[in-house]
């Protein structure tokens, strides 16, 4: 755009230069007149002043009626400065004169009033070359002020005024006056003041007295000095100033109407004569010229058109104006005057810019540290600023431009100006006011490129005023939507400040403007922002860049906490573009840093009201895993109450539903487990530091929401690259729904607060629920530790253990100690034991009293109960075996496993009956057993005549008696476990549940390998021969019943009898009552049950010290056990010639001698017996398991040997004699038996049973 | 020659970035980055009219050291050449010709099945080729 002729129309000299560009210029403002408003006096505050300003510069146009009735739109330009060199180019394009002067002071005392008029008269000779009027604003002390009568007689007053001045301007006023007015003023100014102060104290009197006289004086108190020839305003600091825009309106017009004047005295003025029209660097020019060549003369006609034209533009005669600029170009162009052609292109552009876009308006009140505006969007369209029914009609006025002429003739008024070196500022001007045109009218390129021509401008700027000349490109840009060209001037200006030819570097201008770069570089300060949103794509080497310019411009600026958060920020937000030496080198820098100031996750407010967010350091560690952690099992609450689940009607479905499964692979914010109030809960991190050196990170804590939780501090030291597991504790203080955010660190100085909202591959936080408060409670056994148990259900709540060996038959007791170590009394306390046993045999090997415990409840803090549980080692001692199910292999299996078969076979008759299920063992082992059996037996019965011997001291038989092979020991495991609660835990519904595992090794004792049923002396006992086997090493003492006792080496075993009563009849009635379908089974269990009460085995081992118990439960027995073991429901009454027979009493004879046997059977029972057969046999037993019936020839018998019974009523008897006759000697055995016959009798428990008399009587018969 | 050739993506992300002078490299990437500006301008307003053929952008901005020049592909991936201003030999038909090889090697190197679009080009083979075309010497 630059002509390429640049400078060489311009001289080299340093000319009166206009060296104050002002950038803020818009081509309106060609039209305005200039009013300065000066705050003077040091009493005013700023801020006062600054509201005064903004009041005034509100009225930005006037509409005035001039002579011939047609209204001017006048607009007025505010300044709160105006170098004076910049009122030389007056000349050049009027509305740099400066025509007006407000200003504004505050006083308290006469002294201040004077100094105030004082001043504003100096300012007045300052711009005394052009100023037209001027105005001062004086604030009166409030004190002194009586209100409402002085501000009402104040208005009253300056309205009368006004009234006055009005007529005086409505004819032309005359500007010399003025001008003589302030000259004479200004040289005696400062001679009174002077003066003033001296003898003020003298004078103040006088003057006051003086004044107060005058009516015209607008204050009562104080006066303006004599000298002081300007209007004066006077208001209260705390009044509203209703009369302000009314004073100013009437000052504007007088202001217009010197203008006017003016305007019109030049117009009436000779174009051939008038002089020539200079810019301030022109004169030297001219010097020695011919003037009154006809090119000159040209040119100063043209240069005079042009004036013309700028004082029409500002006294509101814009066609005029127009007019007069289009002459002026044709005119200079044709003399080649560059200079003022531009200058008059530029006026027919600001020409008709008003009159196409009359509402452009500067933006108020621009505050630039604070403009945010970057990301604003671009200036609306045209049509939105401007009314399109206003401007259709003014293009018809002649000469306006096109809108697209308008930056086509600023270009060419650019390029002319561009070739003078010194016009620099008015070519910058301009650029800038064609770029707001161009915004405008939303050419954004067009603006683009007459900023861009900015930059060539070589001027010789102060550095300050470069910097506001990148301040306003960048503005601009940001106008045009050009954010990273704004950027890009933001960060220059920034550079500017503190750039080495600065005199007075300004790091904190230089802070806020790189800052303000940040939005064109897609930066934001929120790490947040920066981490979570992808689309936000800077340029990475760039952003880090301008980050560390940052840092040192906030460090320079001595705001080191700044510093702190800008590389903290920079290292979260930048870090996967930073190269690994890089991300050591500002980690090692941040730690510096941060030395001076420590990070802290709080926003940084700056002094011009920008927030810089907190910046967390969340990837220094890296957390790879954030994990609440159920509390431990025995320490997580329970509900006491379990709810039914609800399951449905299917236990299993091997249907997966797609969307289910899917819901429930996503993770859970909410956890399924739950913490406890006032108890120690976990979180494991998984943290990883990423630099190359050993990390410390101190006071680590969980962010939480929701209850109040109290985090526990914890410091880790974390190796290079490698990923370290953290546990975080805290404990909850009060109960409901927590919420876990994150967790906070501190690390290289800097404090952050990691929340999981703004990490990656993380849920946004985690829930858990918190119930109330439970006790803890501390168990301690008696007992000591299993080394090992076994793997068990729920095995995971044990607390302690306990173990211990017992004999079978043993027991012991276990003290368990409850100690409450919460403060939470325990007010709910559960037992129970869980094994895999059979419900029977559990509770007789754990036992322990349920009320003991109860009683101790409750258990208040730090106090303990105590819980005995009585152990016994529960166990067959019957060599048969409990049946399968109830004791499996696992307990018992492997002692009997070996033991099985042999007391099967070698067992009682009755056993194959019973046991029906190892047969085949049976039948291959039957052979030799069963004549073994036969053996035991018979040496049993053989040995009758012996059993007094017998019975006193039993007997040893070990050679005969078998051993079982395998007496292992078995191991039964249990938990006893508690379930506790109290306080509000307890209320809520919720305990706790711990276990001890105990574990009870049973080590064989003694076992009953074998046993019989004999009769005994008297038919009201009988004897239980039992077979004894000592398991234990030691010797054993055995008691089996009250008085006798017997000991058994090691490994032995011996045989005892016990004699044990019979099972009475009274016991038995129920089942002959009724008709019991297992009344075989029914009656074994009584008769077991029986003998197992009433047969008390006591063992002692003396070596060791320890006693036990066997017991005989679940013995077996065949039928002809049980009938001897029961009471027979009949009394037998047998008597051989009339003599009774005694058991166990042989009778003697002679051959031939004749019996009478008698029998007398009496029914003992509670009903009738029917259809009962008795019968008299005699048989001889040859003692080997053989016995001949078949006596015909050895005796006889007369009478019926066989009676039948038809009805035996309770407690009647029957009675039955026969006689018989020996033939040849012998022994003889005499069998009696009465039948009950088969299905005949209704009562299915009698049929076909047969009781005999026993034992059955013998009988000698000798020669 | 050229100074300086860069790449860059349809969300304005830099793609790739090549210079004379490495030292240099932050200043151009300043200057790159800010003629964005004009490019994103000159599609807002040139693309309903000019031919799509068209895809040279010209002069974005011609600064007091250098000259600036883009070119955008129909998918909005920009190529921007950067000149020394003092360097006349380099005309409108050159930074042509520069900008229709770079797209072409540039389209070759997207041809790359191992290439992930949108990811900056880090192949050494492109960067031969396109610091060979900045030197002219292809």
């Amino acid at each position: 755009m630059r002509s390429s002729v640049s400078y060489i129309l311009s001289s080299s000299t340093t000319e009166p230069n206009m060296s104050h560009p002002d950038y803020e210029q818009y081509s309106h403002d060609h039209a305005a007149l200039l009013i300065l408003i000066r705050h003077i006096g040091s009493q005013l505050k700023p801020k006062t002043y600054n509201k005064f300003y903004d009041r005034i510069s509100k009225l930005s146009t006037v509409k005035i009626t001039d002579s011939s009735g047609q209204v001017r739109n006048i607009y007025v330009r505010y300044v709160k400065e105006y170098p004076v060199e910049n009122n030389d180019w007056g000349d050049f394009q009027t509305h740099r004169r400066l025509l007006g002067l407000i200003s504004i002071g505050k006083y308290d005392s006469q002294l201040e009033l004077n100094e105030i008029c004082r001043v504003h008269e100096s300012l007045k000779v300052k711009y005394t070359s052009t100023l037209y009027d001027s105005r001062c604003i004086l604030l009166k002390p409030n004190e002194v002020q009586s209100p409402g009568e002085t501000s009402a007689d104040e208005s009253n007053k300056s309205s009368p005024d006004s009234d006055v001045i009005k007529d005086d301007d409505s004819s032309p006023y005359d500007s010399s006056s003025g001008d003589n007015l302030k000259s004479s003023s200004s040289t005696d100014d400062r001679s009174s003041v002077e003066k003033s102060a001296e003898d003020a104290r003298k004078e103040k009197v006088e003057k006051l007295l003086e004044k107060l006289r005058e009516e015209k004086t607008p204050d009562s108190k104080f006066t303006t000095p004599s000298n002081f020839k300007s209007r004066a305003l006077f208001y209260a600091e705390t009044e509203a100033c209703d009369d302000l825009e009314q004073q100013l309106t009437e000052y504007v017009n007088s202001l217009f109407w010197v203008l006017e004047s003016k305007r019109l005295e030049k117009s009436r003025e000779k174009l051939e004569r008038v002089s020539l029209l200079l810019a301030p660097f022109e004169k030297k020019d001219f010097v020695g010229l011919d003037m009154e060549s006809r090119n000159n003369k040209k040119r100063c006609t043209g240069r005079v058109t042009k004036h013309l034209g700028d004082l029409c533009l500002q006294a509101g005669l814009l066609p005029e104006s127009l007019t007069y600029y289009s002459n002026a170009a044709e005119i200079l162009k044709s003399v080649n005057d560059w200079l003022w052609l531009g200058a008059a292109y530029e006026g027919l552009c600001a020409a008709s810019a008003l009159i196409l876009y009359p509402n452009i308006q500067r933006t108020l009140p621009l505050h630039r540290n604070a403009s945010l505006q970057e990301g604003s969007p671009k200036r609306t369209s045209i049509s939105t600023t401007t009314n399109p029914d206003l401007t259709n009609p003014k293009k018809d006025v002649l000469n306006i431009l096109t809108p697209e002429d308008i930056p086509k003739r600023y270009r060419e008024a650019i390029i002319h100006y561009s070739k003078y070196q010194n016009a620099g500022i008015i070519e910058t001007e301009a650029s800038f006011k064609a770029a707001r045109i161009s915004v405008d009218q939303n050419y954004s390129l067009q603006a683009a490129s007459f900023l861009q021509n900015v930059v060539f401008i070589n001027i010789t700027l102060s550095e300050q005023e470069k910097t506001q000349r990148f301040e306003m490109l960048s503005d601009l840009y940001t106008q045009i939507g050009f954010a990273r060209k704004a950027a890009f001037c933001h960060r220059l200006a920034a550079s500017r400040y503190v750039s080495a030819q600065n005199p007075t570097p300004n790091w904190s201008q230089c802070y806020n403007l790189m800052l303000q770069s940040f939005p064109g570089h897609k930066l934001s300060l929120d790490p947040t922002e920066m981490c979570t949103s992808p689309h936000q794509m800077g340029w990475p080497s760039l952003q880090i860049h301008l980050l560390t310019e940052l840092v040192v411009a906030a460090k320079r600026m001595g705001h080191s906490a700044l510093a702190t958060r800008h590389q903290t920020f920079m290292l979260q937000t930048m870090w996967d573009h930073l190269t690994p030496t890089d991300q050591k080198e500002l980690a090692i820098q941040l730690q510096s840093l941060s030395a001076q100031c420590e990070g802290a996750p709080v926003p940084l407010v700056l002094d011009n009201g920008v927030v810089i967010p907190p910046a967390n350091l969340s990837n220094i560690p890296v957390c790879s895993g954030f994990t609440l952690k159920n509390l431990q099992p025995h320490l997580q609450p329970r509900k006491i109450q379990m709810a039914k689940q609800d399951i449905g009607p299917f236990l299993f479905t091997p249907i997966n539903f797609g969307s289910l499964e899917r819901k429930s692979n996503k993770p859970q914010s909410k956890m399924d487990f739950l913490w406890v109030e006032n108890d120690l809960c976990e979180v494991t991190l998984k943290l990883v530091n990423p630099l190359p050196f050993e990390l410390k990170v101190s006071n680590m804590r969980l962010l939480t929401a929701g209850v109040v939780f109290e985090s526990i501090p914890e410091t880790v030291i974390l190796p290079s690259e490698t990923p370290t597991s953290l546990t975080l504790n805290g404990t909850p203080k009060e109960s409901g729904e927590l919420e876990l955010l994150g967790y906070s660190t501190h690390t290289l100085g800097v404090k952050s607060n990691c929340r999981l909202r703004f990490m990656k591959n993380f849920l946004p936080h985690y829930s858990i629920e918190v119930i109330p408060s439970l006790p803890v409670m501390e168990v301690k056994t008696s007992l000591p530790q299993s080394a090992t148990f076994s793997t068990f259900q729920n095995f995971e709540n044990v607390v302690t253990s306990a173990s211990i060996s017992l004999y079978n038959g043993e027991s012991t007791e276990c003290i368990i100690t409850l100690t409450n170590t919460s403060q939470v009394a325990i007010e709910m306390l559960e037992v129970s034991i869980q094994s895999i046993l059979e419900p029977n045999l559990q509770e007789q090997i754990f036992s322990w009293d349920a009320e003991e415990i109860q009683k101790q409840l409750p258990i208040v803090p730090n106090s303990s109960a105590t819980i005995n549980v009585r152990l016994y080692s529960a166990a067959n001692f019957l060599a048969s075996g409990f049946s399968g199910p109830e004791l499996s292999s696992g307990v018992f299996g492997s002692s009997h496993a070996g033991s099985i078969s042999l007391s099967m076979s070698a067992g009682p008759s009755s056993l194959p009956s019973r046991l029906n299920s190892p047969i085949s063992h049976q039948s291959t082992m039957g052979g030799s057993f069963h004549s073994r059996r036969n053996d035991l037996n018979s040496s049993f019965r053989s040995s009758n005549s012996g059993q007094s011997s017998m019975t006193t001291q039993g007997c040893r038989s070990p050679g005969v008696l078998a051993l079982p092979q395998h007496a292992a020991s078995s191991v039964v495991e249990g938990q006893l476990q508690f379930r506790y609660s109290g306080g509000t835990g307890l209320l809520a519904g919720y305990c706790r549940s711990c276990s001890v595992f105990i574990t009870l090794e049973m080590m064989p004792s003694l076992q009953v390998t074998n046993w019989d049923v004999l009769p005994a002396e008297t038919s009201s006992q009988f004897y239980l021969v039992l077979d004894i086997a000592n398991l234990t090493s030691q010797e054993m003492e055995l008691h089996y019943t009250s008085s006798k006792h017997m000991l058994i080496e090691g490994h032995e075993s011996c045989r005892i009898p016990v004699p044990v009563d019979r099972c009475p009849l009274s016991k038995l009635t129920k089942l002959y009552m009724e008709n019991g379908i297992d009344e075989r089974l029914d009656l074994d269990k009584i008769c077991s049950d029986h003998i197992a009460n009433l047969v008390d085995l006591r063992w002692q081992l003396s070596a060791i010290d320890t006693n036990g118990k066997a017991t005989l439960k679940g013995i077996t027995l065949t039928p002809n056990m049980l009938d001897i073991v029961r009471m027979s429901p009949l009394n037998w009454d047998v008597s051989i010639n009339g003599d009774a027979v005694k058991p166990q009493e042989a009778l003697s004879c002679e051959a031939g001698d004749c019996l009478e046997v008698s029998v007398k059977i009496g029914n003992s029972l509670e009903k009738a017996l029917r259809h009962l057969s008795m019968s008299v046999q005699f048989y001889q037993d040859h003692q080997n398991g053989v016995c001949n019936y078949r006596l015909e020839n050895r005796l006889a018998t007369t009478g019926l040997s066989r009676v039948l019974v038809p009805t035996l009523e309770p407690q009647t008897s029957a009675e039955h004699n026969c006689n018989v006759l020996f033939f040849t000697p012998g022994q003889y055995k005499m069998d009696i038996q009465v039948a009950a016959p088969e299905c005949v009798s209704a009562t299915a428990s009698i049929s076909g049973h047969v009781w005999r008399f026993i034992p059955p009587v013998e009988i000698n018969v000798s020669l | 020659m050229a100074i300086c050739v860069a790449i860059i993506g349809k969300d304005n992300s830099p793609k790739y970035f090549a210079c004379s002078n490495p030292d240099d490299e932050i200043n151009l990437q300043y200057k790159v980055l800010s003629s964005l500006d004009v490019i994103e301008e000159k599609l807002n307003t040139a693309n309903k009219v000019t031919d799509f053929r068209e895809l040279f952008l010209g002069t974005l901005y011609s600064l007091e050291s250098h000259k600036i020049y883009g070119y955008v592909t129909n998918t909005k991936i920009k190529f921007i050449i950067v000149v020394d201003s003092t360097n006349t030999a380099l005309r409108d038909n050159e930074i042509r010709s520069m900008f229709r090889k770079i797209h072409s090697i540039y389209a070759d190197n997207i041809c790359n099945p191992f290439h992930i679009p949108g990811e900056p080009i880090t192949s050494k083979s492109f960067h031969d080729k396109a610091t060979s075309i900045m030197f002219g010497t292809v």
